[in-house]
């Protein structure tokens, strides 16, 4: 009894301390972006929004986040397109060579990004004499989110009843119909969040230029809102998807 | 899935509904990484690339950067363990431990994938720096009167960074296999008298294997092939990233950062081969 009273102590402070890890240094992120002084240390000064004021009047905050926006509902929207199917695929497919197709699809999600960064660059660059630009940014993304959203979605489906769409058809449904009306409902939950993580994966470059040149409390509020803004797409998305259901 | 009718029909079927995937990783993937690599055996004269066969930027890449190539993988496997034993420790106890709250604890990973890869390092730059939050809390009680220097800009600042970013990646695989390992498996193993660790060893361990190699995999790679983390809480101690990087931003040598590149890849990938072959023997004595 002794022995295992130890044993349940040990792993409640262990869950404590990896919880304390994950979440401790977002919370100081939004702490810090509500307290007066200039430098990133505690005691706390004081409550302001003064950070937030700062961040809004930068010129060059509004036109980075409206790309950011359209970047990440571009990648969300086809990767989500490309994804469902290519899972719907595989996932008619026998086990071992579903398997394998998805390691292969997921080889870009492993490599570094650096490399696919500027494997693509060199390539759009040198190779296709493309001007680099949002439709080149979105690419970009939809190479490394596309084999995430298709592992989610096969996962999903792998589980799920054929059987199902099989019986619409033959009751003279088109298949399209019998994917919206069926296999969309069942599987929607997966899909949001997919696309989620679709577009949760903008690069910010202006936080970039921040964090190179500064310890400025304005980084603080940036990254709380980025926070901010990915928590509550996700919330509403399952809302408007009907997750409680 | 075999049982339904079908099975009979031909697998090409499934090809329009593959294709867009495919297109999309021969045209965004295959082929670029292609001629980045045909890159690696250019030349480079008066900074103009030409074309040519020559080894000499592998050559260069490991004469001037056999050292960091060393570290990077040392750095790489150091990180990628620490991350997939904490990851395997903390899904565990989701699945095994925590019981009502696994629920709870899955919720608070999923919290932490949010945020952002720059918001994260600039978190730790933030805690870890010279004026940062660890310093000030020791000034302010008073056990240190002038700000330690060896939190930030250092090896272990890089790992610290990349354990934390990579963490919630590595376990959401492997809570997705131990998910898969039916409860009365367990129950058969202890009810035979099997104590809870020969049972992680020889029942959990080996079941979840595919969920710990993503994880491990995953963790690896991305820290080999890093260059944010180290340029920013690094410092001076910088890794292989950096240098590919600079190849590009301010060198203009595209045939030299390509070989550095794919030399970077391939040495981790024999690493990564080694590491699966010796978890293979450990997993199945």
């Amino acid at each position: 009894m002794k022995a295992s009273a130890i044993a349940t102590a040990a792993w409640s402070a262990f869950i404590a301390a990896v919880v304390t890890f994950m979440l401790l240094p977002l919370a100081l992120v939004i702490v810090f972006s509500f307290n007066a002084a200039a430098l990133t240390s505690f005691p706390l000064t004081g409550f302001t929004l003064d950070w937030y004021a700062r961040l809004f009047a930068n010129d060059s905050f509004w036109p980075a986040l409206t790309d950011s926006l359209i970047i990440a509902a571009a990648v969300a929207i086809l990767s989500v397109m490309v994804g469902v199917l290519a899972a719907m695929g595989l996932s008619k497919l026998k086990g071992r060579a579903a398997m394998l197709l998805l390691d292969i699809l997921a080889i870009p999600m492993m490599l570094p990004a650096l490399i696919i960064g500027i494997a693509l660059l060199s390539f759009f660059v040198r190779v296709l004499s493309l001007p680099l630009g949002l439709p080149t940014v979105i690419l970009g993304q939809l190479v490394v989110i596309v084999p995430f959203v298709v592992a989610i979605l096969y996962a999903r489906l792998s589980n799920f009843d054929w059987s199902l769409v099989e019986s619409a058809r033959d009751l003279g449904a088109s298949p399209l119909t019998a994917f919206a009306t069926i296999t969309l409902p069942i599987i929607r939950p997966s899909v949001a969040g997919a696309a989620l993580i679709g577009s949760g994966n903008t690069l910010p470059t202006l936080v970039w230029g921040m964090v190179r040149t500064s310890l400025d409390p304005t980084i603080n509020a940036i990254a709380t809102l980025l926070l901010g803004l990915s928590i509550g797409s996700t919330v509403l998305a399952l809302r408007l998807l009907d997750y409680r259901r | 899935l075999n049982r339904l009718p079908l099975s009979g029909r031909p697998r090409l079927a499934q090809a329009p509904l593959l294709a867009p995937a495919a297109i999309l990783w021969i045209v965004l993937f295959a082929l670029p990484l292609f001629s980045f690599l045909v890159f690696s055996f250019w030349s480079v004269r008066a900074r103009i690339m030409r074309p040519d066969f020559t080894l000499q930027n592998y050559v260069a890449t490991i004469r001037e950067y056999g050292d960091v190539l060393l570290i990077t993988l040392g750095m790489g496997l150091i990180i990628a363990l620490a991350t997939t034993t904490l990851a395997f420790l903390f899904a565990y106890a989701i699945r095994f431990r925590a019981g009502r709250y696994g629920d709870m604890l899955l919720f608070i990973t999923l919290i932490a994938l949010f945020g952002g890869y720059l918001v994260k390092i600039y978190a730790w730059k933030s805690i870890l720096g010279r004026d940062g939050i660890i310093n000030g809390f020791l000034m302010w009680t008073g056990a240190i009167r002038e700000p330690l220097e060896i939190l930030i800009y250092s090896h272990g600042a890089i790992v610290v960074t990349l354990t934390y970013f990579l963490l919630p990646f590595a376990i959401l695989p492997i809570y997705g296999s131990l998910r898969a390992i039916p409860e009365d498996l367990i129950e058969a193993a202890s009810d035979l008298g099997a104590s809870s660790l020969q049972v992680s060893r020889d029942v959990v361990l080996p079941l979840c294997e595919r969920g710990l190699g993503v994880a491990f995999l995953l963790s690896f790679l991305i820290s080999v092939g890093d260059y944010v983390t180290p340029r920013f809480v690094g410092g001076g101690a910088s890794m292989m990233g950096h240098f590919i990087e600079t190849q590009f931003s301010f060198g203009f040598n595209w045939p030299k950062g390509s070989a550095m590149s794919f030399t970077l890849l391939a040495a981790s990938l024999a690493l990564v081969i080694l590491c699966r072959t010796l978890l293979r023997r450990l997993l199945r004595p």
